[in-house]
């Protein structure tokens, strides 16, 4: 009866001022397989984990080309991110048509931002149930946003979202001061060893299960999968997650209450960069199912 | 005889007997129909523009004249867009400056949120106008001008291009509007005759041209002033002379001609 | 807060028998949970400042600014929830483009207050939308000389010298009243805004924060609202970071 009756609408604040409907929407993407992105001085990146329903189904698609120098990779509900990219479509054709120019990232990642926002305003509505890491090249050098149901939108240096996503943040805190010189190969493949560490125990990365997507300066946006990615696990090191290697047998560690955007060692630069390697494990306190 | 105009050309009702509205779901036929601009009201006259090696020279006089009267003689016809662009306009008077208001709308928009991810160059401008154009002429309600964009584009490189009433583009190294087309063209081209001969033209040349042509469309333009504007835009740099008088006049030859000053046979 | 969950705080626009509209205090409750923000009326402009908490170290240093322009001569700067801000400050440029359209001249800014304070009343009056969780500093420059307003979410809006909302906004305006406002010039006001936003976070000291400062003056930017440069904010840093600490010599 007086269970929280605050959070059946996106028009109802709490009596602290919070929004559950939204944080709700923000949890969905946990549902969804991890993506990562990252940029260094010339490019960006994105890799994801694909899940496939069931084995004879096919791996369902998390990465979806924009425009020549933009795309997205999403988590969460993938037709929530075909809406929202479709419209990023019309808006790319339409800077095209209009001024004969490309879309300017930012003005992507606002545009459907501020769209998002309009649904956690308006009864009727719900939010969007998926989170997207947008990646693109303009004037101004490469971008990467990370872009929220809450209507939020924010720039990063490397950021993943994602179910065990928290795994990949913690190696991009760990080595994002190596990006900005790192060659495209090697920025790809600082990707792939993110999302690794985002994996179940007994998962690996897979030609059917990983996509790799760049974009750059004179580097238009490209999408790799299947047979293409071969190549690009074949340079990851054999050893699987040396990184961040994991505890045998805690895997089923208590359900993390650590949310989005509070990463431990936020505020201390000293801490996080000089991290022992075992220092990661609560990182994997996620839902570990598919 | 009838007089209405709004009776012209229909059937004669002595004869066919009153014509019926509904039979064309018309709207009732004793009102004007709605009518578009189909002539240019206060106007003004030619634009000029001609490329030179490092950026573009744009010019206009700044009459506006009132069909055959010289209605306003201080109306500024080149307006800066960006930091980059010029914008020329020749052709109806108040057209061009709902043109400049959406110009300046456009800037303003432009300047939200820049973090210089994305600035704007002539060809966007011109590609943004030339998509006005060719709307409002698609509605049958053209906006009546004649348009030049000079500046220097994404590239670096000098940028000039034409757009008018109809929608229709074009891009060359010298380009003018209204009877500078006829007047002040064909000697521009003197100095430009190849798309890329601007690139061997000096600015100092450039500008003594444009001079000179401002000068013979004076001469031979009957709704033109001796006083022009002139932008000269460079990479990083726009610059706006105002009120520029035709030098060195010389009205001797005009005594030779017929229906020139004094009244012979 | 007694009267929660007697029913009459679930939806917007709805009176408790007391009087009151709870959504609508709940979305003040947001806006005092945000990051602080402040503005500053001086001589001849506006000069707004911001703390940006860093939630994340991965995020890009100095992108994802915050302060807003409508129009040429209107700066925006709100606490709260982000996304209504956005939200808030589109609404704020089509004003400002109509009434372009209409006057063929930019908006004073009075006016500008007046609509987006109609705006944000409109949003307690129903129950299928919900208030906006911010509050909303505006301030510019028209032809009678700087103005500086702040809405709250309920939509009344008043005036100020010196506004700020936000977590810091108590020790702010403590900051504020000591000033002399609104003689103050529109560099010393930078300078100012950049020490009280530092001392308003001293309550939240364990998280980082990034600093943020616009300005519209008649003097300093041709009446145009502008951020400034990476230059004067470092320098606006190091005059904040030695006053704080100055401070807490004082204290010790």
């Amino acid at each position: 009866m007086f269970r929280n009756s605050y959070d059946n609408d996106s028009v109802t604040y709490s009596p602290t001022g919070r929004l559950f409907q939204v944080e709700y929407a923000l949890e969905a993407i946990k549902q969804g397989s991890a993506v990562v992105g990252l940029v260094s001085k010339t490019h960006a990146v994105v890799v994801a984990l694909k899940r496939n329903a069931e084995e004879l189904g096919s791996y369902q698609k998390k990465i979806i080309k924009v425009d020549n120098h933009l795309g997205v990779a999403l988590a969460g509900l993938a037709p929530d991110a075909r809406v929202l990219s479709n419209f990023l479509r019309q808006q790319a054709m339409s800077s095209q048509m209009v001024y004969k120019r490309p879309l300017a990232v930012s003005r992507a990642v606002y545009a459907i931002a501020d769209k998002a926002q309009g649904n956690t305003q308006q009864y009727g509505r719900r939010p969007y149930g998926v989170g997207l890491l947008i990646i693109g090249h303009d004037e101004a050098g490469p971008h990467l946003y990370e872009f929220l149901p809450s209507g939020s939108a924010l720039e990063y240096r490397g950021a993943a979202i994602g179910a065990r996503s928290q795994a990949a943040r913690t190696y991009l805190e760990k080595k994002f001061d190596t990006f900005p010189d790192l060659s495209l190969e090697e920025l790809i493949v600082e990707g792939l060893n993110a999302l690794r560490d985002t994996l179940a125990q007994d998962k690996e990365l897979t030609l059917k299960n990983t996509s790799i997507a760049y974009v750059g300066k004179d580097t238009p946006f490209t999408l790799l999968d299947d047979d293409k990615v071969v190549d690009w696990l074949a340079k990851l090191d054999g050893v699987s997650r040396k990184s961040n290697p994991r505890p045998t047998g805690g895997e089923e560690a208590a359900e993390g209450t650590t949310t989005e955007g509070e990463p431990a060692a936020a505020g201390t630069t000293a801490a996080a960069t000089d991290a022992p390697a075992d220092a990661a494990p609560d990182a994997d306190t996620m839902d570990t199912t598919e | 005889m009838e007089q209405s105009p709004i009776n012209w050309g229909r059937p004669r009702d002595d004869i066919y007997g009153h014509y019926s509205d509904a039979i064309s779901q018309a709207p009732n036929t004793h009102s004007l129909p709605k009518k578009h601009t189909q002539q240019p009201t206060v106007t003004g006259s030619s634009v000029i523009g001609i490329k030179f090696d490092k950026g573009v020279i744009v010019a206009a006089d700044t009459l506006a004249s009132y069909g055959s009267l010289a209605r306003f003689d201080n109306m500024d016809r080149l307006t800066q867009v960006g930091d980059s662009t010029i914008v020329g306009i020749g052709g109806d008077v108040s057209d061009m400056q709902y043109v400049q208001r959406l110009l300046e709308e456009l800037e303003i928009e432009e300047n939200y949120d820049n973090s210089g991810d994305q600035s704007l160059h002539s060809e966007n401008i011109f590609n943004y106008l030339s998509k006005v154009y060719y709307n409002r002429r698609s509605k049958m309600d053209p906006l009546w001008n004649a348009v030049l964009v000079g500046g220097v584009d994404s590239k670096d490189e000098p940028f000039l291009s034409h757009v008018d009433l109809l929608g229709v583009t074009f891009s060359s190294p010298a380009l003018a509007t209204g009877f500078g087309a006829y007047l002040a063209l064909p000697l521009l081209r003197q100095l430009v005759p190849y798309p890329d001969s601007y690139k061997n033209v000096t600015e100092a040349d450039a500008r003594a041209m444009v001079e000179k042509c401002m000068k013979v469309l004076f001469y031979r333009d009957a709704r033109s002033i001796d006083k022009y504007d002139v932008a000269t835009i460079t990479k990083g740099n726009v610059k706006i002379e105002k009120d520029i008088k035709c030098k060195d006049q010389n009205w001797r030859f005009a005594e030779d001609i017929r229906g020139y000053g004094r009244t012979t046979s | 807060m007694s009267s929660i969950g007697t029913g009459y705080d679930l939806s917007n626009s709805v009176f408790s028998p007391d009087g009151r509209n709870f959504q609508v205090e709940y979305a003040s409750k947001a806006v005092e949970n945000g990051s602080t923000s402040i503005a500053i009326k001086c001589k001849d402009g506006v000069v707004f400042a911001l703390e940006k908490i860093v939630t994340s170290k991965l995020l890009v240093p100095g992108a994802n600014q915050r302060i807003q322009t409508v129009d040429k001569h209107i700066g925006v700067v709100y606490s709260g929830l982000v996304p209504d801000g956005r939200h808030m400050v589109s609404r704020g440029r089509s004003e400002a483009y109509n009434w372009r359209s209409t006057y063929k001249q930019a908006i004073p800014v009075d006016s500008f207050a007046d609509r987006l304070g109609s705006y944000t009343q409109a949003y307690t009056l129903y129950n299928s939308v919900r208030p906006f969780g911010i509050a909303t500093i505006l301030g510019g420059v028209d032809e009678d000389g700087p103005h500086l307003f702040m809405i709250e979410p309920s939509g009344s809006f008043w005036g100020y010298h010196g506004a700020a909302a936000g977590k810091g906004r108590q020790t702010a305006k403590n900051e504020l009243e000591k000033l002399d406002l609104p003689n103050i010039s529109a560099r010393d006001a930078v300078n100012e805004a950049a020490r009280i936003i530092y001392l308003a976070h001293e309550d939240t000291k364990d998280k980082e924060f990034e600093l943020e400062i616009s300005w519209v003056s008649a003097s300093e930017t041709g009446g145009k609202h502008q951020h400034i440069s990476a230059e004067h904010l470092a320098e606006a840093k190091k005059f904040a970071e030695q006053a704080t600490s100055d401070e807490d010599d004082m204290e010790e």
